[in-house]
């Protein structure tokens, strides 16, 4: 047998040459990656390590007009479990126990924190939430999973994303979140979140105008990520917060970070670009006047008959929006904290639509209001002149056009006033404006062939119309505007196949008829026959500031047009609107108010709507319509009141005008007093807000 | 009889070793900087060596001559084990050590069947060594070797049973395996392919190929890749100990013990791993002498066994950490973090000291 050793020996000499064969291979190629590709690997482990991360700055803050806060950022407390560094066993029975003893002793610290945190007085409700208001929002209390609810969550999201934190306790206050942080050595896994969500001081008075932010819905995700931001975003959804999200955002900053293999920081390395704040909106809207404006509105309209209403304030010398209330309104705040698809449809289809801004979105039949255009391009076109006298039965015959001798094809135009058995008479442009004559416009705007006088006929109406901005987006800085609708002989024609006809100009001139407008647009129309005809762009942002307060860009006044209609025209019309609030046979002389210097017009308009059901004589329902501006010499504030449904103009909408107008001039007086007292020594100083 | 020739201990073999364990445990320790979990697996692993020393002594203090006479019914019992394992361990412990749970050391039956098909085959060869020419002497060894192959694959460890086939080989090449024996074996081994594959489940089919092509496999694609980096990032001196960014950021995956090779060329660099396999070299170099200088066959075969499991795993644990071969479960020896792999190879170091202290006299 040890014959056969020497072979042995010989075959153990192949192993041991195969061995350093082997190892020279291994450390040859130990050699090329550390030396030939050595370069290559380090950079690749440096990309391994180092992360670029995006760093959002705090969004810009909204304030009103006087300097108090709109809209403010708010810190909330969370805390979150990263599931892939929870403790973890190869055995998973061991697992499982690790994790729950990890999740009671959380739970342990939540509870034990809360216990000992106190809460500082909640402030009581100011008084019971109003009918035209829904949904009003509760700030949301701490919510902490059960330990159940944590292990399931977190058994659901181990098979996804083991990387992406789970929620399980939320809105802490900051002293409970505090405390999670200082016990997180001995919570592995554990993560104190902060998340920013805005808060809305004053949320239901000014909702429609702020509006609200929220999750990026899904149809727009592409366009947002291709500006830079993160898929999770929240942005702006509604109101300001929509129209102004890139001045509100700001630049967002950019730092380096070293990470482990889970992308968790542990370093920053070099020089950190920091995050440029959003900038800040300053209102032209003082929230006095706003506040005032929607007790007025909610005043002086009956809950069960009109779902909505709507009350705009604008400085006719700029264009400034002062105020604007549109009812039924919401609690923004609800927003804040993100609502369910359920919530929102509740609040979205509530009676009047509380979510849309009915100032800006909602389109009426301006009525009587109209009666303002038909008068100044009459008179801009001669087709009367002030002097000019038409006879103002309470009811015509307008004559078949193609039988004009058969008085029974005649179609019978009447006069509001016709309804109680009067009539205007004789009567000239003035005064039909003070008393709204019905029968006066119809003639101006379709002529009357009876007396061969040529109206102003459907186009040359139709273009002062537009003139004036009906027809047209005003271009506020708001979301969702209605252009509205100024019709003509071809959209006649395109939209209902129908031939227009005298009796269409007839209802046009008075606002009836297939003319639509906003609240706003009426507004608008006031302020340019109040302004001597000056078409501004209405704004809701006076002023954008930086971080530190300093202006970067003040709003003044941006002229849309300069109306081609000769001053003292407008001198006509605004002499007929004086004489409808100061004037015994005016429409609203109801309101006549010796201080304020009143001027307006009333509108009553009539809409068709099958739910609402005429009155016993067959008539149709009709919206309340007042617009105003004062002082009459020195305008310097136009309101225009809107009410759905609402019966007369001059006894439901004019009221709340005056209410507004007392408001608006009383807090001027009180602020010219607060801010030079000597002057005002004979009435008590009273105090600010 | 028991006779104790300290004198013919290789305590050159020893140090090696113990360079080489208390190098694993210093990487270790860096290994697993950061991780709460693991901050005591350096002191276990102190634990495991110091176990497995005592192991190494007491079976080195065995003449193998009286192992001979064990051979066959210790091969029984290890069969019996792998069955136990198989029956009850699967299901009431897992695959890991059903062993451990009944209080004894934690050596699985799959690394003591390494010894036993050492033990078995080496016999039967030692006996038959004259016989080599014959096909009929190399498939009985083969068949020797089978059921232990079997149990250990289902058990299931593809790692070990593959180690035990590489063990087996060498054992045939130290006893002189014909070349036209070696062809027929790989001829019938690529002919009866098909066959094997018919007969495997879905799960264990997969697992082969991942073997194969370990792209198919997200996370052991992953895990190379970063294995890449570490080590070609390391450079001549390397990071640093405690260091280096991709196993102290955890992009290493499994560093204490898979991948541990990684963590010491990125955070030692060149010199730090070349150093690491040079100690390993002398491992081997020092099992190879004992294997030449044993009284008899027998001896011989059994460290071949055992030089042969050291090599096969060195290669392609830090080929795997080189992307030379596919990834596999298999430690380091002697370095990579586990109680079960230390006391199992102390255990095959303790067999070849036996044989080196009965070396065959030679006269000086």
């Amino acid at each position: 047998m040890s014959s056969r050793l020497p072979d042995l020996s010989t075959r153990l000499l192949v192993l041991r040459l195969s061995t350093v064969v082997i190892f020279l291979a291994l450390v040859t190629q130990l050699a090329v990656l550390q030396f030939s590709r050595g370069r290559q690997y380090q950079e690749r482990a440096l990309f391994n390590r180092t992360r670029v991360v995006q760093t959002e700055g705090a969004r810009g803050v909204i304030y009103d007009s006087q300097g108090r806060f709109l809209a403010r950022n708010r810190a909330l407390f969370a805390v979150a479990l990263v599931p892939a560094d929870l403790p973890d066993d190869p055995d998973f029975a061991v697992s499982l126990q690790k994790r729950r003893a990890l999740y009671r002793a959380l739970l342990d610290v939540l509870q034990q924190a809360m216990a000992e945190y106190s809460p500082p007085p909640t402030p009581a409700p100011e008084g019971l939430p109003s009918f035209y208001e829904v949904g009003q929002s509760r700030p949301p209390g701490p919510s902490i999973l059960s330990l159940e609810e944590i292990e399931s969550l977190v058994n659901q999201r181990e098979l996804g994303s083991a990387y992406q934190p789970v929620l399980v306790a939320e809105n802490l206050p900051r002293e409970v979140a505090l405390r999670v942080e200082e016990e997180r050595y001995r919570l592995p896994g554990v993560e104190v979140v902060v998340i920013t969500r805005r808060e809305y001081f004053s949320g239901s008075d000014i909702a429609h105008i702020v509006g609200y932010m929220g999750p990026i819905p899904q149809e727009n995700i592409t366009t947002y990520v291709e500006r830079g931001y993160p898929a999770d975003a929240w942005v702006g959804l509604a109101g300001l917060e929509l129209t102004y999200e890139q001045t509100l955002r700001g630049r967002p900053g950019r730092k380096v970070i070293e990470v482990d293999v889970n992308g968790r920081e542990r370093a920053v390395i070099g020089q950190e670009v920091p995050p440029r704040p959003g900038r800040n909106l300053i209102l032209s809207i003082d929230l006095d006047l706003q506040k005032a404006m929607r007790q007025a509105l909610e005043g002086g309209i009956r809950p069960l008959r009109s779902h909505s209403a709507v009350a705009v304030a604008m400085d006719p010398r700029n264009g400034h929006i002062l105020g604007m209330v549109s009812l039924p309104t919401y609690d923004n705040n609800i927003f804040a904290d993100g609502v369910t698809p359920e919530e929102y449809r509740e609040i979205a289809e509530a009676p009047g639509f509380p979510l849309i801004n009915h100032a800006i979105s909602g389109i009426y039949p301006p009525g009587s209001t109209f009666k303002l255009v038909t008068a100044s391009a009459a008179l801009q076109e001669k087709v009367i002149t002030p002097k000019t006298i038409l006879n103002a039965p309470g009811i015509i015959y307008l004559p078949n056009r193609n039988f004009p001798d058969n008085p029974n094809l005649a179609q019978p135009f009447v006069c509001w006033i016709y309804k109680s058995g009067g009539q205007h008479g004789d009567i000239n442009v003035v005064y039909a404006i003070a008393e709204s004559c019905d029968i006066f416009f119809y003639k101006v705007g379709g002529g009357w062939p009876v007396a061969e006088f040529e109206g102003l006929g459907v186009e040359t109406l139709a273009y002062y119309a537009n003139l004036f901005g009906f027809g047209n987006l005003t271009g506020i800085d708001l979301p969702a505007e209605n252009p509205g609708l100024v019709p003509n002989t071809r959209w006649k024609r395109l939209a209902k196949g129908e031939k227009w006809v005298t009796g269409d100009t007839y209802n046009m001139a008075i606002g009836q008829g297939d003319v639509l407008a906003t609240p706003l647009q009426v507004t608008l129309m006031t302020a340019a026959v109040a302004n001597n005809g000056f078409l501004y762009k209405p704004e809701v942002v006076a002023a954008i500031t930086d971080d530190r307060g300093n202006v970067i860009e003040e709003r003044g006044p941006q002229l849309i047009r300069e109306l081609p209609i000769d001053p003292k025209w407008l001198d006509v019309v605004r002499e007929g609107m004086w004489l409808a609030v100061n004037w015994e046979g005016g429409t609203a002389k109801d309101i006549w108010d010796p201080d304020l210097r009143i001027a307006g017009k009333t509108g009553t308009a009539e809409f068709f709507d099958p739910e609402i059901i005429r009155d016993r004589r067959g008539n149709l329902p009709t919206h309340a319509w007042f617009t105003a501006f004062a002082p009459y010499e020195d305008p310097e504030i136009v309101v225009t009141v809107f009410v759905y449904n609402g019966g007369e103009g001059s006894l439901v909408a004019a009221p709340i005008a005056h209410k507004i107008l007392q408001a608006y001039f009383d807090i001027k007086a009180r602020r010219a007093e607060a801010a030079n007292p000597a002057a005002g020594d004979d009435t008590p100083v009273e105090e600010t807000p | 009889m028991i006779r104790f020739n300290w004198r013919s201990f290789d305590w050159l073999l020893l140090v090696a070793i113990l360079m080489l364990s208390i190098y694993g445990v210093v990487m270790i320790n860096s290994a697993v900087q950061g991780d709460p979990e693991l901050t005591n697996y350096p002191q276990r692993q102190i634990f495991y060596i110091v176990a497995g020393l005592v192991l190494m002594f007491a079976v080195a203090a065995f003449d193998y001559k009286f192992l001979s006479f064990l051979t066959e019914p210790f091969y029984l019992l290890v069969i019996l084990l792998l069955g136990l394992v198989g029956v009850l361990g699967n299901r009431i412990f897992g695959a890991q050590s059903w062993i451990d749970v009944f209080g004894l050391f934690p050596i699985q039956p799959s690394e003591l069947a390494k010894v036993a098909l050492a033990l078995a085959m080496g016999k039967y060869l030692a006996y038959h060594l004259d016989q080599m020419d014959r096909l009929r002497t190399v498939l009985i060894a083969l068949l020797i070797m089978l059921p232990l192959l079997v149990m250990v694959f289902l058990e299931p460890d593809l790692g070990g049973a593959i180690v035990l086939a590489v063990e087996g080989v060498f054992i045939l090449i130290a006893a002189g395996l014909r070349v036209q024996h070696m062809v027929l074996g790989v001829v019938a081994g690529l002919g009866l392919f098909p066959f094997f594959w018919g007969l495997l489940q879905e799960h264990q089919r997969t697992r082969l190929l991942i073997f194969i092509n370990p792209t198919a496999d997200p996370d052991s694609y992953f895990n190379v890749n970063q294995a890449l980096i570490s080590v070609g990032s390391g450079g001549l001196l390397g990071k640093g100990y405690g260091q280096g960014t991709q196993s102290q950021l955890h992009f290493l995956r499994v560093r204490h013990t898979d991948f541990i090779f990684s963590v010491i060329a990125e955070e030692l660099g060149f010199v730090g791993a070349v150093g690491l396999l040079l100690l390993l070299f002398f491992v081997l170099m020092r099992l190879w002498r004992i294997a030449d200088r044993a009284r008899d066959p027998f001896g011989s075969f059994i460290v071949v066994a055992i030089a042969g499991i050291v090599l096969f795993q060195t290669v392609v644990n830090v080929g795997m950490n080189m992307a030379l071969v596919p990834v596999t479960g298999l430690p380091l020896p002697f370095v990579s973090y586990g109680g079960n792999a230390m006391l199992s190879i102390m255990m095959l170091v303790g067999l070849a000291e036996s044989v080196a202290m009965h070396h065959r006299k030679i006269e000086f």
